[in-house]
C-alpha cells in the first residue's frame, strides 16, 4: 500500500503517458502497411477466383445448353428417321399389297381368259365335229343303209328324212 | 488514485502481502522508462510490437502464396483466415457504408487483427516471476486502446465532416431537436472513451483473472487456469470484432443522414427495414444487431 500512496500517478492505469504516442505511430505504421501491402493482393485475389468462378459456371451453363440443344436434335432426328422408316415400311406393305392384288387380278383375268377361249374352242369343235357328222353320217348311213336294204336311197328327199328320222332318235336315245 | 487505492484494498490478497511492502498482484504496473521527461512503458511497446509483427508476418505470408500460384485459384489456409476476415468486414463496410471504402475497410480489418492478437497474447505465459512479465496483452494498457480509439474517431469525424461537409456535419448534432445538442455532443466524445475502456477492461480483467488463479497451488490451478484460458481467447475474439465493428457502425453513423442518427438500435432497425425493402442479403445486419447490444461480454 505504501508504494502505491507514495506514487499514486505512476499506477493510474487510466491515465495515459507518452507511451500512447508510441502505441499511436506503432498502429499507424501498422494500418499503413496492411492497407498498404497486405488487404489490395487479398481483395484482388477474392475478385479474381469469384470472377473465375462465375466464369466457370457460365461456362458450364452454356455448354449444358449446348449439350441439350444437341440432344433435342439428336432426338428429333432420331425421331424423323424412325417416322421416316415407318413411312417407308408402310409404302412397302402397300405396295406389296397392290403388287399382290394387280398379280392376283392379272392371273383372273388370264385364267378367265384361257377357260373362255377354251370354251370357244371346244364350242367350235363341237360344232364343226357336229357339222361334219351331219354331213358324213348322212353318206354313211345312207350307203350302209342302201347296202342293208338294198335299195337305192339317192333320192334326195327321201334320203334327207331318213337321216334326220335317224339322228332324231339317236338324239333321243342319248 | 484512490480508486485504485480502495481496488487494491478491497482484493484479499492485498491484506496478506500488506508487511512485504508490496501487494501480491500489483494492478496497472509497468515496466517504465523514462525518456526526454517523457515516460514509456517498455512493455506495453514490446509486446505491441511483438502483436503488429506477428500480424505482419501472417500477412505477408498470406500475400506471399498468394503471389506463388495464380492460375488454379485455390488459396492457402493463411489466405483463407484473411479472405475470411477480410470478406466479412467487406461486406460489414458495404451494408452500412453502401461501398467498400478504400480506408474504412483496411482500418477496420487492422483494428480486428491488431487487437487480436494483442489480446491473445495475454494467454501466452511469459511473466517469469513477479516483477518480469515479458508480453503483458498491451490491450491490457489504456495507452494502446486510447490510440486506437483516437485513430478510430478522429477518422470517423474526417469521415462525416468530408461526407457532409463541415457545416453539415455540425448541423447534424442539433438534429432531430436542437434541444438534444448536448446529448448529441456527449455522445460523440463518449464513443471514443467507450471504445477504448470497453476494450482495456475487459483484457485487463482477464489479465487480474490469471493472476489470481496463478496463486492458487499448482497442483490444483490447472483447472480453472485452462478454463479461463479458453474463456479468455473466446473474449479476445469477441472484443476484437466489436471493436472492428462499433468503428464501422461509427462511420456509418457520421456518414448517415439526419434521420437516421438515433439510436443504434432505432439505427439498425431502419437500416434494416430500408435493406429489407431494397434486397434479401440482410445477414450483415443480423450479426452486427446481434452483436451491437453488448459492450459488456459475459464477465
Amino acid at each position: 500500500m505504501a508504494s502505491v500512496a507514495i506514487t499514486p500517478m505512476e499506477s493510474n492505469f487510466l491515465v495515459p503517458n507518452a507511451t500512447f504516442f508510441v502505441e499511436l505511430a506503432a498502429f499507424v505504421v501498422l494500418l499503413f502497411l496492411l492497407a498498404k501491402f497486405i488487404i489490395p493482393p487479398i481483395n484482388r485475389a477474392m475478385t479474381a477466383r469469384q470472377d473465375a468462378i462465375r466464369e466457370q459456371f457460365a461456362e458450364l451453363d452454356e455448354a449444358k445448353s449446348e449439350a441439350s440443344a444437341a440432344e433435342e436434335e439428336f432426338k428429333a432426328q432420331i425421331a424423323d428417321a424412325r417416322h421416316e422408316a415407318a413411312r417407308i415400311r408402310e409404302e412397302a406393305r402397300e405396295q406389296g399389297a397392290a403388287i399382290i392384288a394387280e398379280m392376283r387380278e392379272q392371273a383372273q383375268v388370264e385364267a378367265a381368259r384361257i377357260v373362255e377361249h377354251a370354251h370357244t374352242q371346244i364350242e367350235a369343235d363341237r360344232k364343226s365335229a357336229a357339222a361334219s357328222l351331219r354331213g358324213e353320217v348322212g353318206t354313211l348311213a345312207t350307203t350302209l343303209a342302201g347296202r342293208i336294204v338294198g335299195e337305192s336311197l339317192d333320192d334326195e328327199s327321201r334320203q334327207s328324212r331318213v337321216v334326220d328320222r335317224f339322228l332324231t332318235e339317236l338324239e333321243g336315245a342319248s | 488514485m484512490t480508486g485504485l487505492l480502495s481496488l487494491t484494498g478491497l482484493l484479499p490478497f492485498a491484506a496478506d502481502s500488506g508487511e512485504e511492502d508490496k501487494p501480491a498482484i500489483e494492478i496497472g504496473h509497468h515496466v517504465t522508462r523514462e525518456f526526454a521527461g517523457m515516460t514509456f512503458n517498455i512493455d506495453t511497446i514490446i509486446s505491441t510490437l511483438v502483436a503488429g509483427a506477428l500480424v505482419l508476418i501472417l500477412g505477408f505470408w498470406a500475400t506471399r502464396s498468394l503471389s506463388k500460384d495464380t492460375a488454379d485459384h485455390v488459396p492457402t489456409k493463411v489466405q483463407i483466415l484473411w479472405e475470411a476476415v477480410v470478406g466479412q468486414v467487406n461486406k460489414q463496410v458495404e451494408d452500412n457504408l453502401g461501398k467498400v471504402h478504400p480506408f474504412v475497410a483496411p482500418l477496420a480489418i487492422s483494428l480486428f487483427f491488431f487487437i487480436l492478437f494483442a489480446n491473445w497474447l495475454e494467454l501466452v505465459p511469459t511473466a517469469l516471476n513477479e516483477d518480469t512479465h515479458l508480453l503483458p496483452a498491451p490491450t491490457a494498457d489504456t495507452n494502446l486502446t486510447y490510440a486506437l480509439a483516437a485513430v478510430t474517431m478522429l477518422s470517423v469525424w474526417t469521415y462525416g465532416i468530408r461526407q457532409k461537409g463541415v457545416k453539415g456535419y455540425f448541423k447534424h448534432f442539433a438534429e432531430p431537436f436542437p434541444v438534444l445538442l448536448p446529448l448529441n455532443i456527449l455522445e460523440e466524445l463518449i464513443k471514443p472513451i467507450t471504445l477504448a475502456l470497453r476494450l482495456f477492461g475487459n483484457i485487463f480483467a482477464g489479465g487480474i483473472m490469471l493472476a489470481l488463479i496463478g496463486m492458487i497451488p499448482l497442483y490444483a490451478m490447472w483447472a480453472p487456469n485452462i478454463l479461463w484460458k479458453a474463456f479468455d481467447m473466446i473474449i479476445g475474439v469477441i472484443q476484437a470484432f466489436i471493436f472492428a465493428l462499433l468503428t464501422v457502425l461509427y462511420f456509418a453513423m457520421a456518414g448517415a443522414g439526419h434521420e437516421e442518427h438515433e439510436t443504434h438500435e432505432e439505427y439498425e432497425d431502419e437500416q434494416r427495414s430500408k435493406k429489407l425493402a431494397d434486397q434479401d442479403d440482410n445477414v450483415g445486419h443480423d450479426d452486427a444487431a446481434s452483436a451491437e447490444p453488448s459492450p459488456v461480454p459475459a464477465h
